[in-house]
């Protein structure tokens, strides 16, 4: 068993809120969302690559999440448990708009704290670039570095939520960061 | 062990000891290191505006009460058509008792006893002066007038001479 469980401190949901959000308690289960939401929507941000389908995705994750209050088999699990549906549901909604034509990234403005303009616009060039270049990925591989370079996990906590083994885990990501490369290196090239 | 050997080592996060001594001396695959990190970086750095995360919450809660609205509408139906369903039996009930329906006749069902053969009937022994005249009137109600049909007369003799029986029979076969 992976270690990547929250507790109840860590996550800052004291066994009550949880209690009442089965109970029906909106204001209890909008506290619940506010604890997960970066979690759940920078992921399907980076899976997904577009704001308005990554909030479609938040949205039905957060659904079943309601749905599915009482039947989690332990709140503890709920991090791990929302990172599994949320990849689902992306991958779903990937192969859907597989079928659309790709369209140019939208949504908000990604924010840059930096001091230094100049490097400030090269980290924005860099991730839209990563970004564009998440998109050509293979569905288990984005979905491995996603969760490993995005969200930090460990290759044991991925492969226990993707269903892999530790060595498929890390071969995926192994390949995927090299065609990152590849991809970011060509667009160099071209442009510069 | 090659350089393209190595970077599939860098991506693979692999922490070998090999692996550290081979970047300290190889400046290519030191930059492959130093790309991929940055790589890294960029993915983590994306931040997302505050109003993305409020306009997801929302929905949320939006489609939440939605559906508890519907959940409630669809109870109070059933409730109401329960109400309804029970109101019309109960005034089915009065309504019977108030005026009973007549009483139904009673068709007793019973297995019907095999019936046996009756015997043949037997004959009556005809003797040679008994005679039977038949004077037959019209048949068919064709053959005259319907409301009036002449009766048939049957005319038997019998052992004395004097006494002759006479028998009217009308059309449908009734003694007159």
């Amino acid at each position: 068993m992976a270690d990547f469980r929250l507790t109840a401190d860590d996550a800052g949901q004291p066994a009550g809120l949880i209690a009442r959000a089965k109970l029906g308690d909106l204001d209890a289960f909008d506290q619940i969302m506010r604890l997960h939401q970066k979690q759940v929507l920078m992921t399907a941000l980076r899976i997904l690559g577009n704001m308005e389908d990554a909030q479609d995705a938040a949205q039905e994750t957060f659904l079943r999440l309601y749905k599915s209050l009482n039947r989690l088999p332990d709140v503890l699990e709920m991090k791990g448990w929302l990172y599994r549906v949320t990849v689902n549901i992306c991958n779903d909604v990937h192969r859907q708009r597989g079928r659309r034509k790709t369209e140019p990234l939208t949504g908000p403005e990604p924010v840059s704290s930096h001091a230094d303009p100049e490097k400030a616009w090269n980290e924005v060039e860099r991730e839209q670039l990563v970004e564009i270049a998440l998109k050509t990925l293979p569905e288990k591989e984005r979905a491995a570095v996603v969760l490993r370079d995005v969200q930090g996990l460990s290759t044991r906590e991925v492969a226990e939520i993707l269903g892999s083994s530790e060595v498929t885990v890390r071969s995926q990501i192994s390949v995927a960061r090299g065609k990152l490369k590849r991809f970011t290196d060509r667009y160099l090239r071209k442009h510069l | 062990m090659n350089c393209p050997e190595w970077e599939r080592e860098i991506a693979g996060e692999s922490e070998s000891v090999a692996l550290e001594e081979h970047l300290q001396v190889c400046g290519q695959c030191r930059d492959f290191a130093r790309e991929l990190e940055l790589n890294r970086a960029a993915l983590r750095t994306g931040e997302i505006h505050p109003a993305a995360f409020d306009a997801v919450r929302l929905r949320v809660l939006d489609e939440i009460r939605a559906k508890k609205r519907r959940g409630a509408w669809w109870a109070w139906s059933a409730v109401a058509a329960a109400v309804c369903i029970a109101m019309l039996c109960v005034s089915i009930v009065l309504q019977n008792w108030k005026n009973p329906a007549p009483p139904k006749p009673v068709v007793a069902t019973k297995n019907t006893p095999k019936i046996e053969r009756a015997p043949a009937p037997v004959q009556p022994i005809m003797k040679a002066h008994h005679r039977v005249y038949h004077k037959f009137g019209p048949v068919t109600a064709s053959a005259g007038p319907a409301h009036n049909p002449e009766p048939l007369v049957v005319k038997m003799l019998t052992n004395d001479p004097n006494v002759i029986i006479i028998w009217l029979v009308d059309q449908k076969g009734d003694s007159l």
